[in-house]
């Protein structure tokens, strides 16, 4: 190493040195303890997920398994509820609820966001940009709640897409932050020279946006879709809480629910299992978030 | 600093405002009651609900009543002069009514001044019962038994012309012609439904009618919203002096309510009637413990074990034994699922799918747990019984066989296997309820249990509704394949539970399960024109049998209600047949006894 490259590379690292912002991103996360710790109690819940989804543990959280209200014990670690079934169990299967109500609103929130985010922010100015602005407005303004109970009502004509109801709202209403994000980036990203030359070379329009702009703003979004995925998950707890959510299946929000009425015969079990393990996850996925926000963040990932 | 002053100085008002509310009732009699329920409309023709109920027979007058503390229940005249005199066919009934009683004062009437109740009036409110245009909901109660009034709604209503079976020969006088006996009429002239109205009233306010009752009964509403009713007493009512062995008084098991002291003396006992509709059972709990906010509620299920010392005979624990009474009361009603009849596992043309199909239900029946059912949310207060029959009601056959509420999984898994249903060839269960935690874990419940006969879990589905009104509406037009519901009786007779059951009544009518059994309706029509008697209430149990036999529902429980109130009120509540009729009786009391209405100062000339 010359003197030259010292200089720029003081301790040593140029040969190891990340190029891409993906690489220097995941150096530097690396190096977040938070972040290592909180991802590593994320992928503690992702297993637990998949575990349920592949039947191997928690396949018996419809059973009646015990007697009613039955206290912590070796057959029931979180005892049972008011018709005997296992609190364990059901905290445990609930988890998987939320991954898959988190995930697919994750996907197609951030999905929707991309695409009509890189449309309004490409033709910015245009009838288009006003359009998909003037529906982004729109929807911000409806109160959430009340949009979930108006789609649930619309929807419950029709019980195979009823039930999907929560998720259509969600996915409604989440694409919009991600949208006007993504907007912002491609507005800055279409002045780039690059973009330019697409468009000298007569490339389509389509392809300008969908394969040399959408992929720079990958960071974004993959930030934004963990932000949405923990906002999913609370949403959902919340909405299974009111009536408005889970219907076939268990959720920690259903468990909390269920709990509104046993707190005043001093039973908690319920309660406190589905608080303690969704304050788990939002909590590990919230630092997990933060700290991948630091690590792509183009600012200070060259720090 | 003097605007912070101003502001201090109009706040201190504004508590002083609220205060002032107080001071308005402050030396009244005020008793604060509370309901788990608020009625939607106060109108007599849609009194459906024991809420609109409980409000209805205080506002208006009834011609007959339910005497307060007889057990069986018992009618007494009310409006009317005396019990009704009866043609030798059953078939005419003459009501003379009271004389001088009149509406409360409303501007609606000329002058603003009440005007006397007539025997218009009782025929002009049974005939809105016929008129699409006031939303009826108790027109099944008369039609196609008192003569002529299908015909007066064919022709369009006309409250000037009117139909044969409502006579009116005087002012205070009443003639029913029936099409046939019904032995049961005198019940629905003690129902909200038949609620006396003013036409003026109705005339002037039109759909406000149900948020400003009008009417002759012993109270007056004051004020009405969906958190609290407030009633005032009608002064100009009838309050005759309360005649407890006519009420039906019973020492040894009414007299610890302490409402002897009643006996004799004239009512109002309070001058301020307060009722909070409080839904959430815990809310309710801690308003009622919480100082005199309310002074009636019912003990939560969650907290029974909490309040209560013992169950059978119920009694409470020593620390609210000192500051509440208490009181248990089975329902007049009952807890069932019925199979809809109409799917593909009810009745079938071919007799070897029929009686296939019937083992399926009868497996469903066994696999179904009443005694648990009972501890898990009645905490073993529940009365579990075979059939349609509840216990409530006179016909109730105490030795009947269990068999039909007696968990046999193996029995059932044996009945499904003979007779080759299997987990692929089992149909798929819609369970349609209202959207709300108990209910759903009634749902899970009952999924873990079929599950365990055999059924997969993904063939019991859950479908909630918004509202019981949608819920309810899918049953009328017979779209979902269970109906689990609660039915309170209207009337305490086992027909108005039999009827449930009976062919012509099938959906969109309250036979939900479209059960149509030839030989059941038979009995049924010839039960209809009995008086209570040994051979009708056996001609009930065999069609009680017949439900059993034909696995048509998984039948039953009624509820048992714990009432509890403070100790400084005088009374004994009744949550069913009795209902509202009870509220003219109640009473307070402090450390010098009953509380009585200060005498009028003379005035000095």
């Amino acid at each position: 190493m010359n003197a030259a490259a010292e200089e720029l590379d003081p301790v040593g690292l140029s040969d190891a040195a990340p190029e891409s912002l993906w690489t220097k991103g995941l150096y530097k996360f690396r190096r977040d303890r938070v972040g290592m710790w909180s991802f590593a109690v994320v992928l503690l819940y992702v297993g637990i997920a998949l575990g349920v989804w592949l039947g191997f543990w928690a396949t018996g959280w419809a059973d009646l398994a015990g007697g009613k209200w039955e206290p912590v014990s070796g057959a029931h670690w979180f005892g049972t509820n008011i018709i005997g079934q296992d609190i364990f169990d059901r905290a445990i299967y609930s988890t998987k609820t939320s991954f898959e109500v988190g995930l697919v609103v994750a996907v197609l929130a951030t999905a929707l966001g991309a695409i009509l985010g890189a449309i309004a922010g490409f033709f910015s100015g245009s009838w288009l940009d006003e359009l998909i602005l003037w529906l982004m407005g729109v929807l911000d303004s409806i109160p959430f709640l009340l949009f979930v109970a108006a789609i649930a009502y619309t929807l419950q004509s029709i019980p195979e897409i009823s039930k999907y109801s929560m998720h259509i709202a969600m996915i409604v209403t989440f694409w919009i932050t991600a949208g006007r994000l993504v907007r912002g980036e491609v507005i800055k990203l279409k002045e780039m020279e690059y973009v330019d030359a697409a468009h000298a070379l007569g490339v389509p329009e389509y392809t300008i946006i969908f394969r040399h702009i959408l992929p720079n703003t990958a960071h974004i979004l993959l930030v934004q879709a963990t932000i949405t995925f923990v906002a999913a998950i609370k949403s959902e707890v919340i909405l299974s809480f009111l009536g408005l959510g889970v219907k076939d299946s268990m959720s920690w929000g259903l468990m909390i629910s269920e709990s509104s009425q046993e707190v005043l015969a001093g039973f908690f079990n319920n309660f406190l299992a589905a608080s303690v393990l969704l304050f788990g996850l939002v909590m590990a996925f919230n630092l997990f978030s933060d700290a991948l926000q630091d690590a792509l963040d183009p600012r200070t990932v060259a720090d | 600093m003097r605007l912070l002053l101003l502001l201090l100085v109009s706040l201190l008002a504004a508590c002083g405002n609220e205060q002032g509310e107080d001071s308005d009732t402050a030396g009244l009699r005020v008793y604060h009651h509370s309901s788990d329920g608020a009625p939607t409309s106060l109108d007599p023709v849609q009194a459906a609900t024991l809420y609109a109920n409980l409000i209805v027979v205080n506002a208006y007058d009834t011609l007959y009543s339910y005497k307060y503390l007889e057990r069986p229940y018992a009618l007494k005249p009310n409006l009317a002069a005396a019990m009704p005199e009866v043609s030798g066919d059953g078939l005419t009934y003459t009501i003379k009514l009271k004389r001088g009683v009149h509406f409360i004062d409303d501007p609606a009437f000329d002058g603003g001044k009440g005007r006397e109740v007539t025997t218009a009036d009782v025929v002009y409110s049974i005939l809105r019962h016929f008129d699409p245009e006031t939303r009826p909901q108790g027109a099944w109660l008369w039609q196609g038994r008192v003569a002529g009034l299908e015909e007066w709604k064919a022709a369009g209503p006309d409250y000037d012309r009117l139909p044969d079976g409502l006579e009116i020969v005087d002012d205070y006088t009443l003639r029913i012609h029936l099409l046939q006996p019904y032995p049961q009429l005198l019940y629905t002239l003690a129902m909200g439904y038949s609620g006396v109205v003013p036409r003026e009233a109705v005339e002037a306010y039109g759909r406000e009618f149900g948020l400003r009752p009008v009417g002759s009964g012993p109270f007056r509403v004051v004020r009405y919203d969906t958190e609290k009713l407030i009633f005032e007493p009608n002064l100009n009512w009838r309050w005759e002096p309360v005649d407890l062995a006519a009420e039906g008084f019973d020492p040894a098991t009414q007299g610890f309510t302490g409402i002897e002291v009643l006996d004799g003396q004239r009512p109002p006992f309070v001058d301020r009637f307060e009722i909070s509709f409080i839904k959430e059972s815990a809310a309710r709990w801690n308003s009622f413990t919480k100082g005199n906010e309310i002074q009636y509620a019912g003990v939560p299920v969650e907290l029974v074990d909490r309040v209560l010392a013992s169950k059978d005979p119920v009694s409470l624990a020593p620390e609210y034994e000192a500051l509440y009474q208490v009181r248990s009361d089975i329902e007049a009603g009952f807890v069932y699922s019925a199979f809809n009849m109409d799917m593909e596992f009810g009745t079938d043309p071919d007799p070897q799918q029929n009686e296939r199909n019937r083992a399926l239900r009868c497996a469903m029946i066994k696999g179904f747990d009443w005694e648990r059912r009972n501890d898990s949310f009645y905490v073993n207060l529940g009365k579990v019984f075979p059939g349609v029959i509840p216990p409530v009601v006179p016909e109730y056959d105490p030795d009947a066989s269990v068999d039909s509420v007696t968990r046999d999984v193996a029995g059932a898994r044996q009945l499904l296997a003979a007779n080759g249903w299997t987990p692929e060839t089992l149909p798929t269960m819609v369970y349609g309820t209202v959207g709300s935690v108990r209910s759903r874990q009634f749902y899970e419940q009952f999924r873990a249990w079929m599950m365990e006969i055999g059924f997969p879990r993904e063939k019991i589905v859950l479908r909630e509704f918004a509202t019981f009104g949608d819920l309810n509406k899918r049953w009328r037009e017979s779209q979902l394949p269970l109906i689990s519901a609660g039915w309170g009786l209207d009337y305490p007779d086992a027909e108005n539970t039999l009827q449930l059951f009976y062919g012509p009544n099938k959906a969109p009518g309250s036979n939900s399960s479209n059960y149509n059994n030839p030989e059941y309706d038979a009995l049924f029509e010839q039960a209809a024109v009995m008086l209570p008697s040994p051979e009708r209430t056996k001609i009930y149990r065999r069609m009680n049998q017949m439900v059993i036999d034909d696995c048509v529902a998984i039948t039953g429980l009624s509820r048992t209600r714990i009432s509890v109130w403070h100790r400084e009120v005088l009374m004994y509540p009744d949550t069913s047949i009795v209902g509202g009729f009870f509220f003219p009786f109640v009473a307070l009391q402090d450390e010098k006894g009953l509380r009585l209405a200060p005498e009028p100062t003379p005035e000095v000339n």
